[in-house]
């Protein structure tokens, strides 16, 4: 019967593994190792590596399988692989979505378990690849017209086609050492080159805010061409006058005409030519000085590129470097408006929007960084404090000094770095602080108001104290009148100066009472006190101890 | 039904501005004025709707909750902001675009967007903080939500209904 089970177990433990590759549909075939998924722009690519190198003639399938899909579906372009990776390109995936894939090894009618690749979403794997670059060479300067990664149908980028930036690095064939690493825009140019110069460079881009790098495009090398007789302008600045724009140049050399072109900003972040888009600046055309003024209005609100060219009859310069006009900054930084507080010994200040001439607030387009300049009113000594903000305090001032404060405002950007006028200035005196003078001021009016508050009732207080231990015991002018003896006066002003009186019981022999204690227990010294006054009164000394009795008295009265 | 949406974008919008401001100070004054003109030109552009293209408008799920978030870290709702800035101004630049709208009010959109992009990368760049992955989600919804405009745009050949409807829901959003 055992023998039988044991068998039995035998059996099924022998079946098992003969099951298990039935499901699993093949006796040796394992599935794929190290499947990956790698993607640089459009292009999709499932790679893996093969389990079991002695195994020929095996193939390989993936499926994938979005969301919206319920069921596994087979991927095109990885179908019966015979290599190690398929291309899955074709497949027109929504690349912000959730992805699944699995792969499995197949030979005839054999095949390996699905080996899963965890669901992804492809924008998120994706890879920036290299930009294509197409290069035009001037004398001093190229020209990089750079084409963002993928295809201009590219699926991946489609959102970011825009927001691509670019480094690039360039350095001259012959000395491979300077190199130069920079920033371009599509459609940007490199500048400070040498003429007849063979330059070499590569591009790569970046999303910049996503913290995402692509790879490096392959060199392109150009030869810069001869040096041009006419140079370009240079050092062009715009500025804002009343109600007109100064565009002002440098140039070294004389008898030439210039004109000027504009171009909306905004199509440096559109991709494609837009050479043909440059517009001519009104008043700005064969201009003999090196500077053209044009109405305001002429640019509406909005950011604008100038630039400038000179020509000499038949000769022209390659144009100037582009300089941008944002309408916004350029209508000039006025100065802030100060108001001051004081506050013990520190100014508070706020430092507010000018307000131009029809008291709407003026904005500024960039964060501005304030300049104070403060000094005390009678000497020369200046500090200055940068601060953004526009509402601080200038702590720990001299109190009741006046200080003098002025501002001006500064804008530091790529393009701009410019500031305002000086504020006008304004003063103001600072209040005593909480120091030793404002200790100063309260002990004076505490010596002022308290101290004959004090003295009054300390006398007060001395006569009092006066009054109970040291009584003046005169008797009432009355006496006078009926004891004129000096004997009998005697005997009654004598006893106000005895204060304490040792009397001793003649009769009763219970105790010996002094009267002079003054810590005694309360109990105790009543006791005592009924006793003396009790015996006091067999006294005849009436006289001699009137002083003491009273005196007794009162001191029982006081203890009591 | 459009108008209905309106005002609660209204006040998302007047939310966003008012929590952009905290970082960039001066800039916002600007950066306002701008996303308020940029809103005003956007309903000027085509009033009214064409009734016609009512039967073609679709759902395209705006993911109201990235502007509403209940616990604003202002830096998402800064590149939020951004990415849908940037992503109209993609939809407007677009080729096909030219001849569905009037170029002069085209232009000052163009413009305008750009200059808010503008300000906005400069806002950015100037915080330079670690993507978390909560922005990296926000991402991908926004990215999802423009790339179903951008291929319904597509699927109706760039047609004049088509970017009515679009632009009824770009004012939803911007």
């Amino acid at each position: 019967m055992l023998a039988l089970l044991g068998t039995a177990a035998l059996v099924l433990v022998a079946g098992a593994p003969w099951v298990s590759p039935a499901a699993a549909g093949g006796k040796n075939l394992t599935s794929p190792q190290n499947v990956e998924v790698c993607i640089i722009d459009d292009a999709f690519t499932l790679k893996w590596d093969r389990s079991d190198e002695s195994v020929s003639n095996v193939t390989f399938s993936a499926d994938y399988q979005t969301p919206k899909m319920r069921n596994w579906e087979k991927l095109p372009g990885c179908q019966y692989i015979t290599g190690t990776m398929c291309n899955f390109s074709s497949v027109k995936l929504n690349v912000f979505e959730k992805i699944k894939l699995r792969v499995r090894a197949e030979k005839g009618n054999e095949t390996s378990p699905w080996h899963e690749v965890g669901s992804f979403v492809p924008y998120r794997k994706a890879q920036i690849g290299p930009p294509e670059a197409r290069l035009k060479a001037e004398d001093k300067a190229i020209i990089v017209d750079i084409s963002p990664p993928g295809t201009k149908d590219s699926l991946m980028w489609a959102t970011d086609r825009s927001a691509f930036t670019y480094r690039l690095v360039i350095w001259e064939n012959s000395a491979s050492v300077d190199e130069r690493t920079e920033t371009v825009y599509p459609g940007g140019k490199i500048y400070k080159l040498s003429p007849e110069t063979t330059y070499c460079l590569k591009v790569k881009a970046e999303l910049r805010l996503q913290r995402r790098v692509g790879s490096y495009s392959p060199v392109y090398c150009i030869n810069t061409t001869v040096e041009n007789k006419l140079p370009p302008p240079e050092n062009i600045e715009v500025d804002a006058k009343n109600q007109s724009y100064v565009l002002k140049w440098d140039y070294t050399y004389e008898n030439v005409t210039f004109q000027a072109q504009w171009l909306y900003a905004y199509f440096k972040k559109i991709l494609g030519n837009h050479s043909d888009k440059w517009k001519q600046i009104p008043g700005c055309r064969n201009v003999k000085t090196t500077q053209c003024v044009f109405p305001q209005k002429v640019f509406p609100e909005g950011t604008y590129l100038l630039r400038v060219q000179a020509s000499n009859g038949n000769k022209t310069s390659f144009w100037s470097e582009e300089k941008a006009l944002d309408t916004e900054i350029k209508t000039a930084i006025l100065p802030p408006v100060i108001s001051m507080k004081s506050i013990s010994n520190s100014l508070q200040i706020y430092i507010g929007a000018p307000k131009d001439t029809e008291n709407k607030s003026v904005s500024q387009a960039y964060v501005l960084t304030y300049e104070i300049i403060f000094w005390k009113n009678t000497s020369n000594a200046e500090r200055k404090i940068l601060q953004k903000k526009g509402d601080f305090v200038i702590p720990d001032l001299h109190p009741l000094t006046v200080y003098c404060v002025k501002a001006r405002a500064l804008v530091e950007g790529e393009r701009w770095n410019k500031s305002s006028v000086f504020s006008d200035t304004v003063c103001e005196k600072t209040k005593p602080g909480n120091t030793s003078i404002a200790w100063l001021i309260s002990g004076v009016c505490t010596v002022v108001f308290f101290i004959p508050a004090v003295i009054y009732v300390v006398k007060h207080l001395l006569g009092y104290i006066k009054y109970v231990f040291f009584p003046s015991c005169k008797p009432p002018p009355s006496i006078d009148q009926y004891f004129s003896e000096q004997s009998l006066k005697n005997l009654l002003l004598s006893t106000s100066e005895e204060q304490t009186e040792r009397c001793f019981i003649i009769e009763n022999t219970d105790a010996l009472v002094t009267v002079e204690e003054t810590n005694q227990v309360g109990e105790d010294h009543k006791k005592y006190s009924s006793q003396t006054s009790r015996d006091s009164g067999n006294y005849s000394n009436e006289d001699e101890n009137s002083g003491g009795k009273t005196s007794e008295e009162l001191v029982q009265q006081e203890i009591l | 039904v459009i108008r209905k949406y309106f005002w609660p974008i209204c006040l998302v919008g007047l939310f966003l501005t008012s929590v952009l401001s905290q970082s960039c100070d001066l800039l916002y004054v600007h950066l306002n004025r701008v996303t308020w003109q940029n809103l005003k030109l956007l309903s000027h552009m085509s009033n009214p709707f064409p009734v016609e293209c009512l039967k073609e408008k679709k759902a395209f799920e705006l993911p109201q909750e990235i502007l509403s978030h209940t616990q604003p870290v202002k830096r998402h709702i800064e590149e939020a902001f951004y990415e849908i800035s940037s992503q109209v101004f993609n939809i407007f630049s677009q080729h096909a675009c030219k001849s569905a709208w009037d170029e002069k009010h085209l232009k000052q959109i163009q413009i305008g967007l750009h200059q808010q992009v503008e300000y906005l990368e400069r806002c950015l760049e100037e915080e330079e903080k670690e993507r978390d992955r909560e922005t990296l989600l926000n991402n991908l919804k926004l990215r999802r939500y423009f790339n179903r405009l951008g291929n319904f745009l597509k699927d109706k050949k760039y047609s004049q209904c088509a970017w009515e409807i679009v632009l009824v829901e770009i004012r939803r959003c911007v």
